[in-house]
């Protein structure tokens, strides 16, 4: 294996140039540096997406050949023999919602798996604990202190960089709290003391900020400092400034689109990132759901469309990197008196790389027949999600401990990647 | 068409007063806030047994109680008494002269929610408008963005008076951030803060952006001592509330009048004059608008979202014992509960209008500000909750019931004294303490005061363990930070933009949770860079329209040394703390002669840090930067002359590294 050093040595930069248009100035003084990181081998990194407020799986992958959602949806209701705004049929039962058209080359090519009834077997149906609750990978245990993620990253087995674990958000998500050195940022850009034009004043008062974060009493400001600085030095944010997609390349301008393109950077400059975290926001369709031009659709859109611009622009680094998604639950079978859906039980979730057996809908759902519905509402959840995390986690990234990962939990992982 | 619009209000409010429900609330609300002023002379501060000095007492009350000392404050208090300020601070009613002062020029603050519904217009208002005056042709789609389709929108705003939306909301956003850095009243304006969290709604959702200051305004500060349960009514009846958690749109048919075959007929006519509406308009994108609505009106029915949340959020808590069916329960009972039509012209107002106010009260509907109840979209069916039964027609006061209810359980009060003490005491508060002040909640109707009373009066909240524990929020930083060095502050939206990018973009966070309270959700390897790198632009004045003076802060003499000026800075910026260590390690930092240069020529040339534009703000918000920048550009870097007077920006700079350091971070 090449290591990090190595790597550097060989004359490898002028790939990277190419890559940034520029020259990466952080290789060149992280190689000029004595107190250089561990070397690493180049590492599989697992992307996950949270999709919060709990994404209406029924209508992003519509089981439309079931004879009872049309009654229990009437103005919710598509198929793929619609005129306009089709769904595409995916296997004669199962429809993906135009708007995810982003998705179905993917699909096709086999790289895009679906999984259907995945859920919780907590039956809460509160965003809140719902996504704690998946976040902490211990549906019946508030109590856990450490995020499932945060877990996985211990399981790797290597010395971490600074970046090993970095989330683009501007809070550190749940999924990532513990004992592993995870970090938090919303823009890449602000890594770094702000004196522009005198680089030694900036330093100067960046090492006296690094001095006091030092001493504090605080644990939390002393280990957050920690790692700010550390990962302050490895970063030099002119290349974040200038980086440029690959070519046709179009991230949507969307808070999900600006983070999945600050997580390609981060991929591509090779810092060691193993496990990168997004998130994406205003799923909780009460009200107003639309079929075609809703709510739903455009966020199924800007979904569809970052995470495709995202895998288009990883090109060559494809074979090295995951892409999982999750919500923390599904939404009522029935619409409800606001043109919308209630919060319910079971979603979809989806899952894209080159080891996935992609073009299948996983799923063991039963029919939406009211005797097949939970609490006579909502979609049951038939696949638990610590199966499809399991399996899609283990498969990737090398580790196989699901004692630690998912205590409290014995179940099978789902088999959708490739060995 | 203005005077007209007034009539109408005005004819409301009498309505209002008409009905006894209404009225006999106002009286127990007068009530509990004379209660107030005269029983609260009971505060003793065990402070002395916590073994904290007078002096140290009062800086703790000031971390906790107001958004941080301003100099000579901590005296202040030690002059007139601690328990004498807190008292003050309960009453809220010191002079606010130079909040006031601030908030002139502001006119949206004053005004009602139809006057803000009917002048401070949404995108989507904004292209009705377009589409009627056929700026826009039938096959646009909805967007505003050419400039020539903008600039004929502003021709007739200016025309009739209207104005975009974004003025509404920098007004929001400014206005909270000059009465926090600048009222006498902090207590009043910490716990606004508090509960507008608690109940939090956002600028993110269409649907209620217009009524949120009105929200915070109304609902919120009045009642920030108040009852729980007045709190808990005003936020439920609000049409942000309303709006934000989509009660307005729940409904029910199970009800006499809905069955009327006359009420059947009328329905009829109400669609028969949409779709006429229809057929006039020429805007494509308007009439699929107006289609989803029918289609949504042909199936309307229960919406459970507020319901769920104010068990889960606002009065019990997720684990407070209530189950999928109370929900389904408490959001029947809540149908019906809406808000008056506030814009003119709109189908709404015409039908409230022609149905007259007797013929409203005789069938049981009942308005109250903006409030609406409706009785024709209410279940007058019986309903369970919690165990306890709700008989048929209960009507309006059915819902005020199950909140009264929900305000007085057990459950309810632990809930909010945890995130009472969690706010002012730590991030884990003993059990001896939440117990306490859950007595005094349960004892006292849920009397928010006397809750706050009972958690001074502990030991705990003076004890070792508790000072100096909580971290503060990039808002609290940003305030704090105005108030230790009597900072002014010209453009707030500056101050929101630090916010933003430390990880608190206030009044837009989406969930209903509102932020989280604790110190690991703020503090993270991104955002402390940017506190770091806020200290370091704030104090060496490079955030537009932020002025301060360091040397007057210590009586315009410069301090004879280096070292004279970190042990001066450190004890105005941060009254009675430990300054040792931070003394110690900077004490490097300034004996190197060549930083001051460094940093000076630095600081000069160091354009604003947050010039970048926020790529989810809409286009009009572009406009509000431009006024910025040409604000900016007239005066010409007016906001470093003071700072930088006298080559003191060794002083700048070291109060910007102590504003960025972690004990800065802490309250």
């Amino acid at each position: 294996m090449v290591n990090r050093r190595a790597f550097m040595k060989s004359g490898a930069l002028a790939i990277f140039a190419s890559g940034f248009g520029g020259l990466p100035n952080f290789i060149a003084q992280a190689a000029a540096s004595n107190k250089l990181i561990t070397p690493y081998k180049k590492n599989k990194v697992m992307v996950c997406i949270f999709q919060r407020g709990a994404m209406d799986g029924l209508m992003a992958v519509s089981p439309y050949s079931d004879p009872a959602l049309k009654t229990l949806r009437p103005s919710l209701f598509m198929s793929p023999s619609e005129k306009e705004g089709a769904l595409f049929d995916l296997d004669g039962r199962f429809g993906m919602h135009p708007s995810l058209a982003a998705f179905q080359p993917l699909f096709k090519d086999n790289r895009l798996a679906i999984v259907h009834g995945v859920g919780s077997p907590n039956n809460t149906r509160s965003h809140f604990d719902a996504q704690d609750y998946m976040e902490a990978g211990t549906p019946f245990n508030k109590g856990t202190s450490s995020g499932w993620l945060n877990r996985v990253a211990g399981l790797l087995g290597h010395d971490p960089t600074p970046f090993r674990s970095v989330s683009l958000t501007s809070a550190l998500p749940r999924s990532l709290y513990g004992d592993n050195e995870s970090l938090a940022i919303n823009n890449l850009q602000d890594f770094a003391i702000q004196m522009k034009s005198t680089p030694g004043a900036g330093n100067i008062v960046a090492k006296s900020f690094e001095e006091l974060y030092d001493q504090t009493s605080n644990d939390l400001l002393n280990k957050t400092g920690k790692e700010s600085f550390d990962a302050m030095k490895m970063l030099n944010v002119n290349n974040i400034r200038n980086y440029q997609p690959l070519k046709d390349v179009v991230y949507p301008n969307s808070a999900l689109g600006n983070s999945l393109k600050q997580i390609a950077i981060l991929i591509k400059m090779d810092v060691g990132l193993e496990i990168g975290f997004a998130e994406s926001g205003g799923w909780d369709t009460h009200v107003n759901q639309g079929t075609t031009n809703g709510a739903l659709a455009r966020n199924l859109k800007d979904f569809s469309e970052s995470i495709a611009a995202f895998w288009k622009d990883l090109a060559a680094y494809q074979d090295d990197v995951t892409v999982m998604t999750m919500t923390e639950f599904g939404r009522t079978a029935h619409q409800n008196g606001t043109g919308g859906t209630d919060h319910g039980r079971a979603s979809c979730l989806f899952v894209l790389g080159n080891d996935v057996k992609g073009g299948s809908v996983y799923q063991n759902i039963k029919s939406l027949a009211k005797e097949d519905l939970e609490d006579g509402r909502d979609l049951p959840v038939t696949t638990d999600f610590r199966a499809v995390f399991s399996g899609v986690a283990n498969h990737h990234l090398k580790i196989s401990n699901n004692k630690i990962l998912f205590p409290d939990w014995t179940g099978n992982s789902v088999n959708l990647m490739r060995s | 068409m203005g005077i007209k619009v007034q009539s109408v209000s005005m004819k409301l409010k009498r309505m209002a007063r008409t009905f006894t429900v209404g009225a006999s609330l106002t009286v127990l609300f007068a009530f509990s806030q004379s209660r107030q002023s005269t029983e609260s002379n009971h505060l003793k501060l065990p402070f002395k047994k916590a073994g904290l000095t007078e002096r140290q007492a009062a800086a703790h009350l000031l971390s906790r109680f107001s958004f941080g000392a301003r100099p000579g404050e901590v005296d202040e208090v030690l002059h007139i008494g601690l328990e004498n300020w807190l008292d003050q601070q309960f009453r809220a009613s010191l002079p606010d002269s130079s909040v006031n002062r601030r908030l002139q020029g502001m006119e949206a603050l004053t005004l009602s929610n139809e006057s803000i519904a009917n002048t401070y217009l949404t995108p989507a208002q904004l292209i009705k408008i377009a589409a009627k005056n056929k700026i826009i042709s039938r096959d646009a789609t909805g967007s505003l963005d050419k400039k020539e389709f903008r600039d004929q929108i502003k021709t007739i705003m200016d025309q009739e008076g209207l104005k975009p939306f974004i003025e509404l909301q920098t007004q929001l956003i400014n206005q909270k951030i000059i009465r926090a850095a600048y009222s006498n009243n902090q207590l009043q304006e910490v716990m606004t803060d508090f509960w507008f969290n608690h109940f939090n709604v956002s600028l993110t959702k269409p649907q209620c952006q217009q009524f949120i200051l009105t929200f915070e305004r109304d609902a919120i500060r009045p009642n920030v001592f108040s009852d729980f349960k007045n709190l808990l009514l005003a936020t439920a009846k609000h049409p942000a509330m309303l709006e934000y958690l989509d009660n307005a749109s729940s409904v029910s048919n199970n009800n006499e009048l809905s069955k009327r075959p006359g009420r059947i007929q009328a329905q009829k006519k109400i669609e028969q004059k949409i779709q006429s509406q229809l057929a006039e308009n020429s805007n494509t994108a308007a009439n699929g608008f107006i289609q989803q609505a029918i289609s949504a009106r042909k199936v309307q029915g229960l919406n459970e979202n507020y319901a769920r949340e104010v068990m889960e959020l606002h009065t019990l808590g997720v684990d407070g014992g209530y189950t999928q069916k109370d929900v389904t329960e408490v959001a029947r009972a809540l149908t019906g509960w809406s808000v008056t039509p506030l814009l003119k012209d709109g189908v709404g107002k015409n039908i409230m209008d022609k149905m007259g106010e007797k013929r409203m009260e005789r069938n049981g509907f009942m308005v109250d500000g903006d409030f609406l109840y409706r009785a024709d979209k209410h279940d007058d069916s019986a309903k369970t909750i919690l165990g306890r039964t709700f008989s048929v027609k209960g009507g309006y006061q059915e819902g005020v019931d199950v909140l009264n209810m929900l305000s007085s359980l057990p459950n309810t009060a632990k809930f909010i004294c945890k995130k009472i003490a969690v706010r002012f005491v730590s991030d884990q508060p003993s059990n001896e303490l939440l117990n306490k002040m859950t007595d005094t909640y349960l004892t006292h109707h849920g009397n928010i005061k006397e809750v706050l009373v009972t958690m001074v009066n502990s030991e705990e909240f003076w004890k070792e363990d508790a000072l100096r524990e909580k971290i503060k929020s990039p808002f609290e930083l940003t305030i704090s930070s105005i108030r230790a060095t009597n900072a002014d502050v010209k453009m707030p939206m500056q101050i929101f933009n630090w916010c933003s990018k430390m990880g608190q973009r206030f009044y837009f966070y989406q969930a209903p949770t509102g932020f989280p309270d604790r110190g690991g959700y703020w503090i993270n390897t991104g955002s402390l860079l940017n506190r770091m790198n806020f200290g370091l632009a704030f104090a060496t004045g490079k955030i537009p329209g932020v002025t301060l003076d360091l040397l007057a802060l210590n009586q315009h003499h410069e301090p004879e040394s280096a070292e004279a000026a970190l042990k001066i800075y450190s004890t105005i910026l941060l009254p009675e703390r430990n300054q040792e260590a931070n003394i110690r390690r900077l004490t490097v930092l300034i004996n190197d002669n060549k930083v001051g240069d460094k940093i000076d020529a630095a600081a000069n040339s160091l354009s604003s840090a947050n010039s970048e534009t926020e790529s989810d703000m809409m286009l009009s918000e572009k406009a509000e930067q431009k006024q910025e920048k040409a604000m900016l550009s007239k005066k010409n870097k007016p906001f470093n002359v003071s700072v930088l007077s006298g080559n003191n920006s060794t002083v700048a700079q070291v109060t910007g590294v102590i504003i960025g350091s972690p004990e800065f971070q802490r309250k």
